[in-house]
């Protein structure tokens, strides 16, 4: 099975923003508070162990391992036929409104049943989903890995759009890709508290590597929903 | 968000749903080719070739239309210079197209200048007040008396009329003489050629890089940051000369915080260090190089640690950056900066001394270092039909205090609204605007609306209905760059092209083109433009090139040959001596210093910090607040404070304060502040271009705070007359009370202190 997974470049990426308006774009992301499928937080200028630091935080899902969005979601398991977009292999599993795609490891969501009820916005302790409340019947929403786009040969939009080449996308499962190669020294978002198997990664200086680590989400916030 | 009582309904709400699983739905789509336009997102779109207008960079795009709206924008791929990026306002140009607020039809005003109450006119009642009021003053006070500001391609077209008009004030792009004036100049003047805008350096090819003040990254225009970025990636090194910890300081090896205003100590010291400890080029500057010994005659009393004391640096830093750049000759890249209008007098001779510098490391010509353009095979050929004659100056002109404002076009702005304000030397009465916020650019904002009041009439042409629209008489809106033709962009870097812009829709409301709008208007004022249609103008300028306007609206450019390196002996200079002037006989000749002297902006008063502003990377200018998108990204700008004067002051990240500047001007509103070790404790930092005072821009109104509205005090440099910014000062008001600034940095006593005027 293949995972696709990203590599962000923090000694590349210039903090621009974007890769946040590229997607909102794509996907018609409404203006509101806290809806977006991916974002830049500015980190710095701080201190650090290791010097003065001034970084980013260019978030999206981590599209998980064991994905925490998906097991609270209460809509009742369907049977659902998948084909792997590389080699048109199918199969079938049962999966909620929300799923991880089992060939590419993407992790999606089904319009058409998600119910809205926003369990899995507050289960994901990165904040990666949003409760898209402008549409005529609520649903969430999230970063797909342009789940669309890549299966028909394009880039996601943040990537394609990125000046400093600082997103790396491509599947863990080919050892001879780019992203598969930067993860061997690259750092993920997990702490002692929270670790889901994220398969977003950071290399760059120690420094930013430091301030980045401080977002890292601590609050097991799915055990309350 | 709470809690929610899902479960009891999601079985009802399941049963009811269809059960088609998305991936068979996305297989049938793919099949169904008519369907191109009803696959997700941008896919299937319509794809158009264009030019970005969200800054003045004009990165090569591609418009993605879908049923006759634009659902994307794109880099187009085609691009050697940006390729498929493109930045956060070029991503964004889909909402400042479809912007609620814009202009929507010609208004004529009808409350008090200033109010923003206007009536809806025609097209032709506009443009005949327009020419009526033209010819009026034109007649009754003489040529002169008309100016026009300007900025962006939308201009161009209008500032030839203003040009055949006969007025030497025909253009005053706030790009010159508020901004890069100075700059441009002193490059010029010592390499030869305009090696400024856009900067022409190398920094994808460089071994070391070198910003003095300059903040790539927060300051976003795609070639350049790729470039440097790439340069980095490469193992460049980086030295920033910055007060402030910039994005690119977080990148850099070496950060010099240097003390502001005294950037010509180091830059002569160093200067100084590199001929002493015989660093430089000795081939290059012996066969190519003026006035050389003159130069090591001016500037050997500079010491390191001389410079050490007065720019507030630790001396050992400040001899690793230059021996870093000196090792590495002459693949190093002395970035030139762009913004120069910081101090007045010492702006051109601050950039001679970087340009100077480049000389010494022999860094011109080669892989790193300064590239020379390569002009593309393109044909000039005016707007307006015919010759026109030469401008004829009037008794005292607007330049006669500036010998070199000759070279840029127009005069210096400070001297036009002088003129407006105050009748002397001449009567100013009549403004055009295009593409430019007058009010939010250029420092003192108080007394450009003092001479708004006092003009016979004010015509603006523009997108959005800014803080300067408001003051006109009559409003033109213009199409945005994604509804028409402008002229071509050309860009003359390592790799070089020219790119098309075009339509994607057409205009919205009653919007029109900018060469729809002045073509109508050259006509009424008995001016001929030389072709009725843009698109035969546009074809005629291709005809050298080969190619044709029918294949460029496919590919949207092409690419010729760049001839960006040049070996020693190819190297010419295309000035007095023909050679690199260290020594300046121009400058002489005009009793202006012939070389780089020590000059150095004058301390804060006591209690005031100084206020120094700069970019964010989601917006361009005051031009791009309005943008839903940016604005949601980046709604109102911060003042950065030093931690330890926010510690003796009692603040913390997210306190509010009112500024008040060394003038008694106070901030419109309170500003959050951001406490960081990463600014001088003598200055503070806001973000430029926010808080907009046009309540008819219901996005950005109210948000944030305007440093242009702080920047009162300006000083025009002797060269050119250009404004300068950075004399300004700020403290602050809490609960009502004077918070003054903690002095925590000794001032040198090289250094003179800022007097404060009589209280407004
Ligand atoms: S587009 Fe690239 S450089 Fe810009 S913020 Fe996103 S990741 Fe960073
Ligand atoms: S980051 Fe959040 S939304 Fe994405 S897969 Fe992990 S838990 Fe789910
Ligand atoms: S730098 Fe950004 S805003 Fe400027 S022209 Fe390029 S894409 Fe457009």
């Amino acid at each position: 099975m293949s995972q696709w997974a990203m590599v962000i470049d923090l000694d590349r990426c210039v903090g621009c923003h974007a890769c946040a308006i590229a997607c909102r774009a794509e996907w018609k992301v409404p203006v509101g508070e806290g809806y977006r499928r991916n974002w830049v937080k500015r980190l710095g200028p701080a201190r650090t162990p290791y010097g003065m630091a001034f970084t980013f935080y260019p978030g999206l899902c981590n599209h998980c391992d064991t994905p925490v969005c998906t097991t609270v979601c209460p809509v009742d398991p369907e049977k659902r036929e998948f084909k792997d977009p590389k080699t048109g292999k199918k199969t079938a599993i049962f999966i909620r409104a929300t799923y991880k795609h089992p060939f590419t490891g993407v992790v999606l969501i089904d319009k058409e049943r998600c119910i809205g009820c926003g369990a899995c916005v507050e289960a994901c302790p990165y904040g990666a989903r949003y409760l898209n409340e402008e549409l005529d019947e609520p649903k969430a929403d999230k970063c797909t890995f342009c789940f669309e786009r890549v299966t028909r040969g394009e880039e996601p939009a943040c990537v394609k759009t990125c000046l400093a080449r600082a997103r790396i996308f491509g599947d863990l499962s080919d050892p001879n890709s780019e992203v598969s190669r930067l993860v061997k020294k690259a750092k993920r978002m997990v702490t002692k508290e929270v670790n889901l198997g994220p398969n977003v990664y950071w290399v760059g200086q120690e420094k930013d590597l430091y301030l980045l680590m401080q977002q890292a989400p601590k609050e097991r916030t799915w055990e309350n929903v | 968000m709470k809690r929610r009582d899902f479960l009891k309904f999601s079985g009802a709400v399941c049963a009811a749903l269809a059960s088609l699983s998305l991936d068979s739905k996305f297989v049938k789509t793919v099949s169904a080719s008519t369907m191109r336009k009803d696959l997700p997102g941008s896919l299937g779109a319509e794809e158009i070739p264009s030019v970005c207008d969200m800054c003045f960079w004009r990165c090569p795009i591609v418009a993605k239309v879908k049923d006759g709206q634009v659902v994307k924008i794109e880099g187009n791929p085609r691009s050697p210079a940006n390729g498929t990026a493109i930045c956060a306002r070029g991503n964004a140009g889909i909402q400042f197209l479809y912007d609620k607020d814009r202009l929507k039809y010609p208004l004529k005003r009808a409350g008090a200048r200033g109010e923003g109450k206007w009536v809806r006119i025609s097209w032709d009642e506009a443009l005949d007040e327009i020419a009526y009021n033209i010819k009026k003053v034109k007649e009754k006070y003489g040529p002169h008396a008309l100016a026009f500001f300007d900025h962006g391609s939308s201009a161009a077209f209008f500032r030839e009329i203003f040009e055949a008009l006969g007025t030497e004030n025909f253009s005053n792009e706030p790009a010159f003489f508020q901004c890069v004036g100075p700059n441009l100049l002193a490059y010029l003047y010592t390499l030869g050629y305009q090696a400024v805008d856009p900067a022409k350096v190398d920094m994808a090819e460089a071994k070391v890089i070198i910003l003095f003040g300059s903040h790539l990254g927060e300051n976003v225009q795609v070639s350049l940051v790729k470039s440097m970025v790439e340069g980095l990636a490469q193992g460049a090194k980086l030295i920033v000369v910055d007060p402030r910890f910039s994005v690119a300081a977080g990148k850099a090896d070496i950060w010099l915080p240097i003390r502001p205003g005294t950037d010509l100590a180091l830059l002569l010291a160093w200067i100084n260090y590199v001929i002493q400890h015989d660093l430089y080029d000795r081939e290059f500057v012996q066969n190519h190089t003026y006035g050389f010994e003159k130069l090591k005659k001016a500037v050997q009393k500079y010491s390191l640690s001389w410079a050490a004391e007065i720019c507030d640096l630790p001396e050992e830093d400040i001899r690793k950056a230059i021996d870093l750049l000196a090792r590495h000759r002459p693949h190093v890249c002395i970035h030139p900066g762009r913004h120069s209008a910081w101090y007045g007098s010492q702006d051109v001779n601050r950039h001679r001394a970087m340009a100077i510098l480049t000389g010494l490391l022999g860094t011109v010509g080669v892989k790193g270092g300064f590239y020379f353009p390569t002009e593309p095979p393109l044909e000039k050929v005016s707007f307006l039909a015919g010759e026109h004659e030469e401008i004829e100056p009037p008794e005292t002109s607007l330049k006669d205090d500036y010998p070199f404002a000759e070279l840029f076009h127009g005069s210096p702005t400070a001297e036009i609204i002088k003129a407006t304000r105050t009748g002397e030397p001449y009567p100013i009465k009549l403004w055009g605007v295009c593409g430019v916020n007058v009010i939010q650019t250029i420092p003192n904002p108080y007394q450009t609306m003092e001479a708004i009041k006092k003009l016979d009439f004010i015509f603006c042409v523009d997108i959005l209905p800014t803080e300067s629209v408001l003051w006109a008489d009559i409003v033109l809106p213009d199409a945005t760059y994604l509804e028409r033709y402008d002229g071509f962009y050309v860009g003359k870097e390592t790799r070089c092209y020219v790119a098309l812009r075009q339509p994607a829709v057409k205009p919205l409301f009653e919007s029109r083109p900018a060469y729809e709008i002045a073509k109508d208007l050259a006509k009424r004022l008995g001016l001929k433009p030389r072709y009725e249609r843009v698109e035969d103008w546009l074809e005629a300028q291709l005809k050298p090139s080969g190619h044709s306007l029918k294949e460029l609206k496919k590919t949207g450019l092409f690419t010729y040959p760049a001839k960006p390196y040049r070996s020693r002996e190819e190297l010419s200079f295309n000035t007095d001596s023909g050679k690199f002037e260290f020594y300046s006989e121009a400058f002489a000749d005009e009793d202006l210093p012939p070389l780089p002297e020590p000059d150095f902006a004058p301390a804060p008063p006591k209690g005031y910090a100084r206020l120094l502003y700069g970019r964010v990377p989601v917006h361009t200018f005051a031009k791009t607040m309005n943008n839903v998108w940016l604005h949601f990204e980046w709604p109102e700008n911060h003042l950065w404070v030093n931690d330890e004067v926010a510690k003796r002051l009692g603040l913390k990240t997210g306190d509010e304060v009112i500024l008040e500047n060394q003038d008694g001007y106070r901030s419109e509103r309170p500003v959050k502040i951001f406490v960081t070790p990463g600014i001088r404790p003598d200055a503070v930092y806001l973000p430029h271009g926010f808080g907009s005072r046009s309540p008819m821009l219901k996005t950005a109104y109210g948000h944030g705070v305007s440093d242009t509205f702080l920047v009162t005090h300006y000083e025009q440099d002797p060269f050119m007359g250009a404004s300068s910014h950075r004399n300004n000062f700020v403290r602050f008001i809490k609960d009502g009370k004077v918070l003054s600034i903690p002095e925590l940095r000794p001032v040198p006593k090289e250094l003179s202190r800022f007097e404060i005027r009589k209280r407004v």
